[in-house]
This record gives structure tokens, C-alpha cells and sequence, in this order.
């Protein structure tokens, strides 16, 4: 599913380079759910911005549903991200003047769904994450955890080859997070989704397949373990 | 609908239905304004110009003026002419004027108008001198020895109030002095006093014509004939017509009389409206940008998260790129209605200039140059934010 091989990110230059990421090699399988965890500054968010397409390796290959994304072009990146990956921010990230069903209505509708298509996709999705009712409702009149289920709705409205999620719990309390990790679970376990999760929470442990530790921008074996 | 400017529409639409309304009525007012700004002082000018053409055929030359033909000082049968003028198809009227230099003198205080004999009868038919009387009457063509006065020329009887000389503040019903250039003095009752609101008429003195003719010791002499046709504008082809009718005098049009005041005039509103509409158009291009600018760089984090899950460059370009021109619209809409009230209070209440009321006139080429510019500004304000920005690396964006 997903291939890195010496991913490197390096920024800064000279006396003030900054290694984020320093020759990781990574091998995540179809359908697994996998946490990346780390101290503060170990290269977590990094590394998701690469499986995100959100930034460029320094050096490296990443090779992501049989595709070398390092060799994509920024219009093929994007349609990449539209089509095969979706994102979940630790902010939420929806549009504020958009309503909980346009917010995942838009990526359906660039991908060329039709309008009928797109409102039953979006209704299915919103049933999935237990929102169905909450359908019209702009994202400020909603609570933080409903936001960060419509966010998760709107990663995977395309049923992208793998979801992303940046410490999409950091904002919320801890009933709130549980319904979270617990539905991100659900959808890997039910829909055999790919997740790749980053989290600084020892708790959230029990949730993945699988722990990528990183330290000083390398991986290393989880000393959680 | 394309799909990508499908989707761009449901963005812009939504952004705009749910965005800040007071940010959205200020930026749209500001567009009004400056739609207005763009129209409203040309107008003005506009109306100004239209002004002085008609007060110069109404007060000076009507529409065609006839002259005496090369190398002869009058024109003589100038009763023969008119006649022969009159019956030419599209002239109203025609009326024979005598221009002759004089002094005239009132309790001791001496100026040297233009002293313009005329024929009462037709005169009104040519010019409109004789709607200005504000004292007394206007001449009659049997009023011999009796004279009209240019409100300017007969002055204020307050000292150092006149900056032209004057009669002092003379009244309707005195006696005036005129000593004519072959020296002859004649005594003349003021019969009326005229203000036309241009300078023109207004420093000049009119007696009638007989009068004059006594005292050069000629007959049915005219220096110019003065002629109103039916329509103005046509007055290139009412020469040719006159010419055809065997009019062998020289015949010029109003335009051609007063070329040198109007262009001078014309010339120095046209530099002024220039500046104006360069300045207007320059402040749009800053405040559109400026205003469409911020609210991009406000959204500048969701721009890049859009761009994050996928949304192509080009429909984010294009959604904002419709919000400006909706927002344009909205604008031009309000500044026209704004130009409508205001053109409604000046038509109540309207301009007063050196020569009476204006009126802005409305140019419809210009209203389209204007709506077609700020289309343009927004257009140019709508992509460069939106580009520069979607060109950024995604993360710097989601960022702030």
C-alpha cells in the first residue's frame, strides 16, 4: 500500500538545516491501522505531510497505492489527494461558511459526481459517522467532535485508498476522542480503509495495528512496547 | 456549465450567502462610490459644455451667422437678405444686426460697450436676449432714442463692488450719453436692463437699428444676419442649403464663431475630467484589489486546506475570481441607483453656474466604459490575490 524508502525532509540550509525526517524507510500493508507517535518534534507531522502529498521529500522515494508520488506533477498531486487519500486535520480544517453536507459535498463534486450522486454520497457518509440529522448545519453550530466527524466524512466521501488522520484528537475531550478513534476503527475495520493516524497520546495505543516510533526524525522501535 | 466552474460558483455563492455581510455591503458600497466618481464629474463637465453651446446660440449667433463677403464692410438690403434667408426649408427666423463700437456716458462715469443695434421685431425669433430683462422693457421697434443695458455694463452704484468699468449703477428710465465712432452724441433713455448670464449679452448695449442708420447716415445696413434654424446640429448642412439658395455672403455656424472660447473651455474640462477618470480608475484598481486582497489573505488557510483535499487551483482561482464580479455587479448596481437619486436631487436642486442652472448629462458611452473598467479591476483584483496565493506551498498557507 504504501512504500517509503530513504524519505529524507530536510529543512534550512547549512548551519541552520534542520533534519525533520533523516532516511526513513516505511512499509504500511492495505487495510492496516497504524499509529505514528513520537516526542514533540520527532518528524510525526512530517511524515504525514508526505503521505499527504502536503509537501515534497528532500530525497527518497514514496511510492503510495502503486503510484511514485515523489515523480507527480503538482496537478497530479492534486488529483492524487482528491482521488486516492484523505485528510483529517487535528483543526478540523472545514469551511466555516459551508453547511456539514457541502463541506463534503465539494470534493465529491470535483471529482465529477453528479449532483444527485453526490447529495446520496453525502448522506450515506453522514450516516456512517452518525450525523444524518445534523446535515444542514454550518460547522460553528456544531460541537468539536461533530466537526471532526464531518471532517472524517469529507476524507472519505471519495473512497480515497488511505485516510490520514494528524492528531485528530487533540482538540477534543476525552469522550469525544474515544467516539472518534472508536469510529476510525470502525472504518478500518468494517470498510478495510488504510488508516495512518499520528498521535502523542499513550492511550491511543490500543487502537492501532501498528506503531511507527519516530526519534530525531528516524524510526526507531517503540519503547512504548 | 463547465464542471469546475460549476463548483467554483457553489463556492463563491456560498462564501458570499455566508460570509461577513457588513464586510460585503462596505466593499460594495465602496465600488458604488467609486462607480458614481468615474460618472458623475464628466457628467457634470458634460453639462457644463452643453451650457455654454446652447447659451452661445441662444444669447450670441443662434445657429448660423452671415457676414459680409470678402472685402465689403456691410451688408447691404440687409431687410432683402432676410427675407431670402427666411424662406430657405429648416430656418426659423433670421434677424439683421449692427456691431458698433461707442461710448456711453452716465453721470460722468464713461465705458465703451459694444453697442449692438438690432431689430426688435425678429430678434426675439433668432435669440432669447429678451427672456433677461429684469428691469424695464424690451426694446420695441418703434423705440428710437431709447436703449437696452447689459446688467454687467450698467454696474452697481456701490463703489468697488464692478471689476469691469461701468454706467455706475444706472437705472431704467435715465438719460445716457452715446457718442458714436463718426463722433456724433445722441442721448438715449434706458428702457430696460437685461441679465442673460453671459458675458456676451451682458456687457453689451442694444438700440434699434433705425437709430443707428440715422446717425451713420446709412440705410437697411447690417453688420451680421443672424439666423435660428429648426434643428441644431444640422448647421453644416443648413449652410450648404443657404449657399444653394444664392446666400453669397460668408456664412459660418455657431461653433465656427466661437471655436476659440469653446475649445479653450472644452480643452481645459477635457484635461480635467481626464485626471479625474485616471485618478477614479486608479483609485478602484487600489481599493478593489486592496479589499479583495484582504479577504483572501483572511482565507488564506483555507485556501491551502482546500487545496489539501484536493481542490484544484484553478477552481479556488475561479471562485474568487466570481465573488469579485458578483461583487462588482452588486457595486455597479448600487452606484447606479446612488447616480439616479443624485441625478433626481440635481434636477430639483440643480447646479448653478456663471450662466445658469446645469444639469449633468448622462453619456451612455461613458456609463459602459465606466461599468466595463470596473469589470475589468475586479476581474484583475479577483485572480492575482487568488493565484499568488494558491501558489504557495500548501502547508505555508494551511499555516496562516
Amino acid at each position: 500500500m504504501i512504500r517509503g524508502s530513504g524519505l529524507q525532509k530536510i529543512y534550512g540550509k547549512g548551519s541552520v538545516e534542520v533534519r525533520a525526517l533523516d532516511g526513513v524507510d516505511l512499509e504500511i500493508r492495505k487495510g492496516e491501522f497504524v499509529g505514528v507517535m513520537g516526542a514533540s518534534g520527532s518528524g510525526k507531522s512530517t511524515l504525514l505531510h508526505l503521505l499527504g502529498l502536503l509537501d515534497r521529500p528532500s530525497a527518497g522515494t514514496l511510492v503510495i497505492d502503486g503510484v511514485d508520488v515523489t515523480k507527480l506533477s503538482e496537478r497530479e498531486r492534486t488529483l492524487f489527494r482528491l482521488n486516492r487519500l484523505g485528510y483529517v486535520f487535528q483543526d478540523y480544517a472545514l469551511v466555516p461558511e459551508l453547511t456539514a453536507e457541502e463541506n463534503i459535498y465539494l470534493p465529491s463534486k470535483v471529482r465529477g459526481m453528479t449532483v444527485k450522486e453526490c447529495t446520496r454520497a453525502c448522506r450515506d457518509i453522514l450516516s456512517l459517522v452518525g450525523l444524518r440529522e445534523r446535515y444542514n448545519f454550518l460547522p460553528g453550530e456544531l460541537s468539536g467532535g461533530e466537526q471532526q466527524r464531518v471532517a472524517i466524512a469529507r476524507a472519505l466521501v471519495n473512497n480515497p485508498a488511505l485516510l490520514l488522520a494528524d492528531e485528530p484528537c487533540a482538540n477534543l475531550d476525552s469522550r469525544n476522542s474515544v467516539l472518534i478513534l472508536d469510529l476510525i476503527r470502525k472504518l478500518n475495520r468494517e470498510l478495510k480503509q488504510t488508516v495512518v493516524m499520528v498521535s502523542h497520546e499513550d492511550w491511543h495505543r490500543q487502537y492501532f495495528d501498528r506503531i511507527l516510533y519516530l526519534q530525531d526524525g528516524k524510526i526507531v522501535p517503540d519503547p512504548g512496547v | 456549465m463547465l464542471e469546475e466552474e460549476q463548483v467554483a460558483l457553489f463556492l463563491a455563492s456560498r462564501l458570499i450567502s455566508r460570509g461577513n455581510k457588513g464586510t460585503l455591503l462596505l466593499t460594495i458600497m465602496i465600488i458604488a462610490m467609486v462607480f458614481v466618481n468615474l460618472i458623475f464629474l464628466p457628467s457634470i463637465i458634460a453639462g457644463v459644455v452643453v451650457l455654454f453651446n446652447q447659451q452661445t446660440i441662444d444669447y450670441s449667433y443662434g445657429n448660423l451667422v452671415i457676414e459680409p463677403r470678402e472685402n465689403t464692410p456691410v451688408i447691404g438690403d440687409a431687410t432683402k437678405l432676410v427675407q431670402k434667408i427666411n424662406r430657405v426649408p429648416g430656418v426659423v427666423a433670421s434677424t439683421p444686426r449692427y456691431a458698433a463700437g461707442a461710448t456711453v456716458v452716465y453721470k460722468g462715469k464713461s465705458t465703451t460697450p459694444l453697442l449692438i443695434a438690432i431689430d426688435p421685431a425678429s430678434e426675439p425669433e433668432v435669440l432669447k436676449v429678451h427672456t433677461g430683462i429684469v428691469s424695464g422693457d424690451y426694446l420695441g421697434e418703434g423705440d428710437t432714442g431709447q436703449i437696452l443695458i447689459g446688467d454687467t455694463l450698467a454696474g452697481s452704484r456701490e463703489l468697488d463692488v464692478d471689476r469691469t468699468p461701468t454706467l455706475g449703477g444706472v437705472e431704467v428710465g435715465k438719460m445716457v450719453d452715446v457718442t458714436f465712432r463718426n463722433g456724433v452724441t445722441r442721448q438715449f433713455r434706458v428702457k430696460g436692463i437685461v441679465d442673460t448670464g453671459t458675458a456676451g449679452s451682458d456687457s453689451n448695449a442694444f438700440i434699434v437699428r433705425k437709430d443707428l442708420m440715422d446717425v451713420l447716415g446709412r440705410e437697411d445696413e447690417a453688420s451680421q444676419i443672424l439666423v435660428r434654424t429648426r434643428t441644431t446640429g444640422d448647421e453644416d448642412a443648413m449652410r450648404i442649403l443657404l449657399m444653394q439658395y444664392g446666400v453669397q455672403e460668408k456664412i459660418w455656424t455657431w461653433e465656427d464663431k466661437s471655436a476659440d472660447f469653446l475649445q479653450s473651455i472644452v480643452g481645459s474640462f477635457g484635461i480635467i475630467n481626464f485626471i479625474s477618470t485616471v485618478v477614479s480608475l486608479v483609485i478602484a484598481v487600489v481599493v478593489i484589489f486592496i479589499v479583495i486582497f484582504i479577504s483572501i489573505v483572511y482565507r488564506r488557510k483555507q485556501i491551502g486546506i482546500l487545496q489539501a483535499i484536493g481542490i484544484d487551483r484553478r477552481i479556488i482561482i475561479k471562485s474568487y475570481i466570481f465573488q469579485a464580479l458578483f461583487i462588482c455587479t452588486c457595486g455597479t448596481i448600487a452606484g447606479c441607483a446612488l447616480l439616479l437619486a443624485l441625478l433626481q436631487y440635481l434636477a430639483v436642486y440643480p447646479l448653478v453656474f456663471p450662466g445658469g442652472p446645469v444639469a449633468p448629462l448622462l453619456d451612455t458611452g461613458l456609463v459602459v466604459q465606466s461599468v466595463a473598467s470596473l469589470f475589468v479591476v475586479s476581474l484583475i483584483a479577483g485572480y492575482v490575490p487568488s493565484w499568488l496565493t494558491t501558489r504557495e506551498e500548501i502547508l505555508s498557507a494551511i499555516r496562516g
